[in-house]
């Protein structure tokens, strides 16, 4: 079985998700072969040297490509679709991965499935893991091959780079008379704290009890890679800037990881985050209303457990 | 020779007067109707009343005195002013025959004594005491005022000291002229010399009444003659009733406020009569907590800004359009309707239904402050400001020892309106949840509309959707009208304010109770059986859309006392309560204080009792509101926010009980 | 200039969902729909845009129920025109997929120049909207726009990636764009408007497309099983630490 893996890859460096994609072909038992669209040969050839863990590369090069075009890359990949017929496209669930899988599939005239999580075979049968309805439901579909699939940032761990870059195989595709170009990128300024955006947040209640013990939750926080956000009451009390605060009257945020420690869970700070992909809870109270939405909870001291998940955080670095 | 000088003068300083009144006033003719010519004797009778006796400025008690020095004394001194210009105009006219050289002379002499205490507990009042409710009032024309009226005494005095010293006989009838007397002849001014004193005096007298006169129209001193008219033509209506807008004169719809003639005649004559006491602003929760509204300030804001449309005054921060020019869209969001500033205005002044036109114009435009506008569109989405679908409305009665009839398909006694707080909410749910097991403990008879319930639109309308109230209303009358019951039952006064003074106007009149009055009544019927248990030292705090809006003060207190409890009262208490902060829509609003929260500051002022141990509440919303404000100040351990419900829960005898 | 804007509604997602019996669909029992959120945005982008250019706005939609009342939003909303296609009281559930043929049939009859609608919808299993339409009509498509300006023939665009990154593009007309977020925040509707327009007739159309395959007969649903409550970790701090530390990192979270 192979499968046909879209490589998203800015500045030169292929994304993590790529690599993600990588190892959940490899998990299926299926060969990865990777399509890699860059400005020229020499550019398809780099990014392939990154994607130690693929069986090979497909290269598609031109001037259009040089940065993500929507037009052009669908284009290549329908191209690359019919031409090598892999059993299963892949492509991450991104901007990208929008606007190609959904397109490719009509273009090839493929079935697909958006949100996975997680991909199992089940002899002729893929069955496809999705998480919708912004993860309040599980959906199993099984398509059979040949198919498509976007995959979920972050639904499997990338493999780590083993083995040789693969062998390149260069693709003519046809991109004369695009009906869009890319003019400018834009990198962001530095906004500074964006809740609503973060990937992971680490919030900390009432119980901090003051700013002398925030560098605890500080250092929590920095381990983790995670945004450091209050309840109201701490932003009230002025411990931190409004801008932290979630909830009702705060930000509403969705991240993959919301853990908190000395939050009781009212229901006006729950509007603000009972979204979260994955919310563990810390509170000495084991009645705590939060028990009720956390999915994974501790009857513990914050004071004895941030420190403790500060150095095992570290530690596993 | 004088006659003719003095004719001419007053005549023209009334003119002048005159004029300056006609063209504050003239716009009036254009604005919309207000519809406050009905009821006439009760108008009158209660405008004499309330000037009379000086009901709410008494409230107040140091300016209300000092108000009552200055006002009976400007009644009484009207005497001596009538006796000027009479004897001057008229030759020959003259009040001794009624007693104008006795017993009127001698109250000349005394309330001119009272007058000039009260102005000076004015003076000291506004320059050394400088209560916080001055803050933002024009001082300079208070200032001038003082200069003008203490003139006005002292000449009046003064004439009748110049009168007695030609001859040099004091008199017992003007004991203060006497005194007054003597230094003057020590000054060597009799006989000849004291009638020229006499003629100068009286000559001051005139022109500093005639001065008066023509400074009035311009001043906030007006309300001499305004506050009459406008507690006059208060309105009458219920006072949960919001006024519905009206076309303005020449047009065929009503639209949203856009120039001065599109508030209603009242409105502006509002404008004209502020007397800037700040009573509003020192009552007022947003002004308290640090909220860019001041209910003084935006009247005086309202009256400068039609002052500089119609060009007699020339402010630059009062220039069109209303809300973005003179009134900022902050101060409006502010509100929280909660109706202390009319309740405490002496002269009746209606700043709520003026802020509601103003948000009208705002949402109008689409421009609404983005929590609310998530609530707003909840409601029109789902009918609910959490955005929960109908169907989930009735979640909360799973579980419960009985199921809950559907009024809409059985007849029943009492029809409970939930509301949308004491469906949605997990901590309003469970309380919902006690209701309906009293409820069904003394064998009520009771129904709820199920997924039928719309929000009732109080606070909808109050943030300034008319079209959205009239929907959310309209729906929830044709649902009612097709149910059968004897009465209406809510635990929420929002909810209570609309279905009672709202919705009538809407066409649809029903009996509608507070569960306070309910469980009240049932207590007394011994259908729930009191067993008082552990006595607490409690408080209760009012509701404003119970308390102040629909007058429902003593059920609430009477159910407390009856469960045994011991009742202490916070210093603001029934209709002088002090708002939680969350009506008028603001409980969708973004809520970060600019100092502390009301509802913060209300737990504080329970604390301060000394040993409450619990802050009782008759609203779901208020159970919301104060437990997080105890959480936020830490005192959980100290004061428990605990609704009425739960309280007669806990001393209500279970059945079990009650067979035995 | 014309621009059509593609609505679809969407369960509530404030609420717990359950899933009926068949485990083929959520339970529609005890939910409410709405507006899918990045319509919103494309029907506001719409807005702005008309509002900028004087270009005149078509609503779609096609719903088993509530699309009239939707389109009448719309209306309130400032769109020209409104059209609802009828797929049948009984497909309560269609994917984006399988509606896409019939939008693409409407579209071709209106020929406009722009069609925007919303990224993406939670329950788009099948693939989103936009780049079906997009495959469909043979028109440029671009999704994950955050800010929609009209030229001379063609539209800038900003499509935004992860980490804040984005690109102007600029597209030729007629395209296909998938919104994620409009110029400026949807502004508020105020219910005067939608009480007005609630007494409108809608035109609705009979679609001659048939249903675009998908996989919904091979879709199984369920609620995942963390709903239930917390999971409680056990031990002293250390023990809890290392848990968590254990489960972020089978979560690839760290
Ligand atoms: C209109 C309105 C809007 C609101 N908006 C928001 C909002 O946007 N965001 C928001 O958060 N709140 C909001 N609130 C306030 C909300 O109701 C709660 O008061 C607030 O969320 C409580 O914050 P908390 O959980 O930090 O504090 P608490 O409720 O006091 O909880 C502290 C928790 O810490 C636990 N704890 C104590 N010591 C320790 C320890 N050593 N280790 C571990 N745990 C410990 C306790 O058991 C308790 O559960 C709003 C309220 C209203 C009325
Ligand atoms: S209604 Fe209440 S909040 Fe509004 S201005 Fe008056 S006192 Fe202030
Ligand atoms: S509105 Fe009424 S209470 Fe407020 S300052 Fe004016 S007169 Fe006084």
């Amino acid at each position: 079985m192979r499968c046909l893996i879209f490589v998203e890859h800015s500045d030169g460096t292929v994304s993590e998700s790529a690599l993600e994609l990588g190892a959940m072909a490899k998990s299926i038992g299926a060969e990865a072969v990777g399509l890699i669209c860059a400005a020229d040969p020499g550019a398809v050839n780099a990014l392939a040297g990154q994607l130690g863990s693929f069986d090979a590369v497909i290269g598609v090069a031109d001037d259009s490509l040089a940065t993500y075009n929507p037009d052009a890359a669908a284009r290549a990949l329908t191209a690359a679709t019919e031409a090598h017929k892999p059993d299963l496209v892949m492509t991450s669930y991104s901007a990208a991965g929008v606007d190609l899988a959904p397109n490719v599939a009509i273009r090839t005239g493929r079935q697909m499935v958006g949100y996975v999580s997680g991909l199992e075979l089940d002899g002729d049968t893929l069955n496809a893991m999705s998480t919708v309805y912004s993860g309040k439901l599980v959906a199993r579909t099984g398509m059979d091959l040949p198919g498509i699939v976007a995959v979920m940032p972050g639904a499997v761990k990338a493999d780590g780079l083993s083995g040789g870059a693969p062998a390149v195989e260069m693709m003519d595709v046809d991109l004369s008379g695009l009906r869009m170009r890319v003019t400018e990128t834009l990198v962001p300024e530095n906004t500074g704290v964006n809740l609503a955006d973060a990937e992971k947040i680490f919030c900390v209640g009432r119980a901090l009890g003051g700013t002398e013990k925030i560098e605890l939750a500080e250092n929590v926080a920095a381990a983790l890679g995670a945004e450091l956000a209050g309840s109201r009451p701490v932003i009230d009390a002025g411990w931190m800037p409004k801008v932290r605060q979630v909830g009702k009257s705060g930000t509403k945020v969705k991240p993959r990881l919301y853990l908190m420690a000395g939050v009781s869970g009212a229901p006006e700070h729950l509007e603000g985050m009972a979204n979260s992909e994955l919310i563990i809870a810390i509170n000495s109270d084991e009645q705590a209303p939060i028990f009720g939405t956390a999915h994974y909870g501790a009857v513990c001291d914050m004071f004895e457990l941030m420190p403790a998940l500060t150095e095992r955080l570290t530690a596993g670095k | 020779m004088t006659t003719p000088i003095l004719w001419a003068l007053t005549l023209t300083a009334m003119a002048i007067s005159g004029w300056r009144f006609w063209v504050r006033f003239r716009p009036l003719l254009a604005a919309r109707p207000a519809g406050r010519t009905d009821r006439i004797a009760d108008r009158l009778s209660f405008m004499v009343g309330d000037i009379g006796l000086h009901r709410r400025l008494l409230r107040f008690s140091y300016s209300g005195i000092l108000h009552a020095l200055i006002f009976s004394s400007f009644l009484v001194l009207f005497t001596a002013i009538l006796e000027s210009f009479g004897s001057g105009l008229f030759p020959g006219f003259s009040l001794t025959a009624i007693g104008g050289e006795t017993w009127i002379a001698l109250l000349q002499n005394i309330f001119a004594v009272v007058i000039t205490i009260g102005l000076g507990m004015a003076i000291y009042h506004r320059f050394v005491i400088r209560p916080e409710r001055f803050e933002g009032s024009k001082t300079r024309d208070a200032t001038i005022i003082y200069v003008l009226a203490t003139p006005i005494v002292i000449t009046m005095i003064l004439e009748a000291s110049a009168r007695l010293a030609i001859d040099g006989q004091g008199s017992a009838w003007r004991p203060v002229s006497t005194l007054f007397m003597y230094p003057m002849m020590a000054l060597g001014i009799t006989g000849h010399a004291a009638e020229q004193a006499e003629g100068v005096f009286y000559w001051a007298h005139i022109l500093a009444i005639l001065a008066f006169l023509v400074y009035i129209p311009g001043s906030k001193h007006r309300h001499m003659f305004t506050a009459g008219p406008n507690i006059f033509f208060r309105p009458l209506t219920p006072k949960g009733q919001l006024p519905a807008p009206a076309p303005t004169p020449g047009e065929d719809t009503p639209t949203t406020v856009q120039a001065y003639r599109d508030f209603t005649w009242k409105d502006l004559l509002d404008t004209m009569s502020c007397t800037e006491c700040g009573r509003c602003q020192s009552v007022c929760p947003a002004h308290a907590q640090g909220k860019p509204l001041s209910p003084k300030k935006l009247i005086m804001n309202l009256r400068d800004g039609y002052l500089t449309d119609q060009g007699l005054m020339d402010s630059p921060d009062h220039a069109m359009p209303i809300v973005g020019g003179t009134i900022q869209p902050e101060t409006l969001w502010s509100c929280t309707t909660c109706r202390a500033c009319m309740e405490v205005c002496p002269v009746h002044i209606e700043h709520v239904p003026k802020i509601v036109n103003l948000r009208r114009s705002l949402v109008e435009e689409g421009e609404v402050e983005p929590l609310l506008q998530s609530a707003l569109t909840n409601f029109q989405s789902q009918g609910n400001s959490y955005g929960k679908p109908a169907k989930q409305r009735a979640r909360w009665t799973k579980g419960l020892s009985y199921k809950i009839k559907d009024a809409r398909k059985e007849p029943v006694d009492i029809l409970w309106f939930v509301g949308d707080f004491a469906s949605f909410d997990p901590r309003a749910q469970k309380l919902s949840f006690l209701v309906a097991e009293l409820l069904g403990r003394a064998g009520v008879d009771v129904g709820i509309l199920y997924d039928g319930e719309r929000n009732s639109g109080n606070d909808v309308r109050r943030a300034g959707d008319e079209g959205l109230f009239e929907m959310l209303a309209m729906h929830n009358i044709e649902q009612l009208e097709v149910c059968e019951f004897n009465r209406i039952m809510t635990t929420d006064p929002h909810s209570l304010n609309a279905l009672k003074s709202e919705y009538p106007a809407l066409g649809a009149a029903f009996d509608v109770v507070h569960y306070s009055e309910l469980f009240l009544e049932l207590i007394k019927a011994d259908r729930l059986r009191i067993n008082p248990g552990q006595a607490g030292r409690v408080t209760y705090h009012d509701p404003c859309y119970l308390g102040r809006y629909n007058g429902i003060f003593d059920a609430p207190r009477d159910v407390i006392r009856a469960l045994g409890h011991e009742l202490i009262e916070m210093p603001r208490n029934r209709d002088n309560s002090f708002c939680c902060g969350a009506g008028g829509g603001r409980i969708f609003m973004e809520d970060s204080p600019g100092g502390e929260r009301t509802s913060e500051s209300r737990i504080r002022e329970a604390m301060e009792l000394g040993d409450i141990d619990t802050f009782v509440v008759a609203c779901p919303k208020d159970v919301v509101m104060y437990s997080a404000a105890v959480q936020a100040l830490g005192v959980e351990d100290r004061i428990a926010v605990r609704d009425l419900a739960e309280l007669i829960t806990e001393t209500v005898e279970t059945e079990e009980r009650v067979a035995q | 200039m014309h621009i059509a804007a593609i609505l679809r509604l969407n369960p509530v997602l404030t609420e717990e969902l359950e899933v009926d019996e068949d485990g083929r669909d959520i339970d529609r029992e005890w939910i409410g729909l709405e507006l899918n959120p990045f319509d919103d945005q494309a029907l506001e982008q719409a807005v702005l845009l008309k509002e900028a250019t004087g270009a005149k706005v078509t609503a779609l939609a096609a719903e088993a129920e509530g699309g009239e009342r939707l389109l009448k939003t719309a209306l309130a909303r400032g769109v020209d025109e409104v059209l609802l296609i009828e797929v049948g009281e009984e497909n309560v559930q269609l994917s984006s997929r399988a509606r896409a043929p019939l939008f693409q049939e409407a579209l071709e009859g209106l020929a406009p120049d722009l069609v925007l609608t919303g990224v993406l919808s939670t329950d788009d299993i099948y693939g989103e909207l936009a780049p079906q339409l997009g495959a469909l009509l043979d028109w440029p498509q671009v999704s994950a726009v955050s800010n929609v300006a009209l030229g001379d023939g063609v539209a800038t665009l900003q499509q935004e990636y992860s980490g804040g990154i984005s690109a102007r593009i600029e597209v030729q007309l007629p395209a296909v764009v998938g919104l994620q977020a409009a110029t400026q925040p949807p502004r508020y509707v105020a219910g005067s408007k939608l009480r007005d327009l609630l007494k409108v007739e809608v035109p609705t159309v009979e679609p001659g497309a048939d249903f675009g395959a998908d996989l919904a007969d091979a879709t199984e649903l369920e609620v995942p099983d963390t709903s239930g409550g917390a999971e409680m970790l056990t031990g002293d701090a250390e023990a809890v630490a290392a848990r968590i530390h254990e489960i972020l990192v089978e979560r690839g979270l760290v």
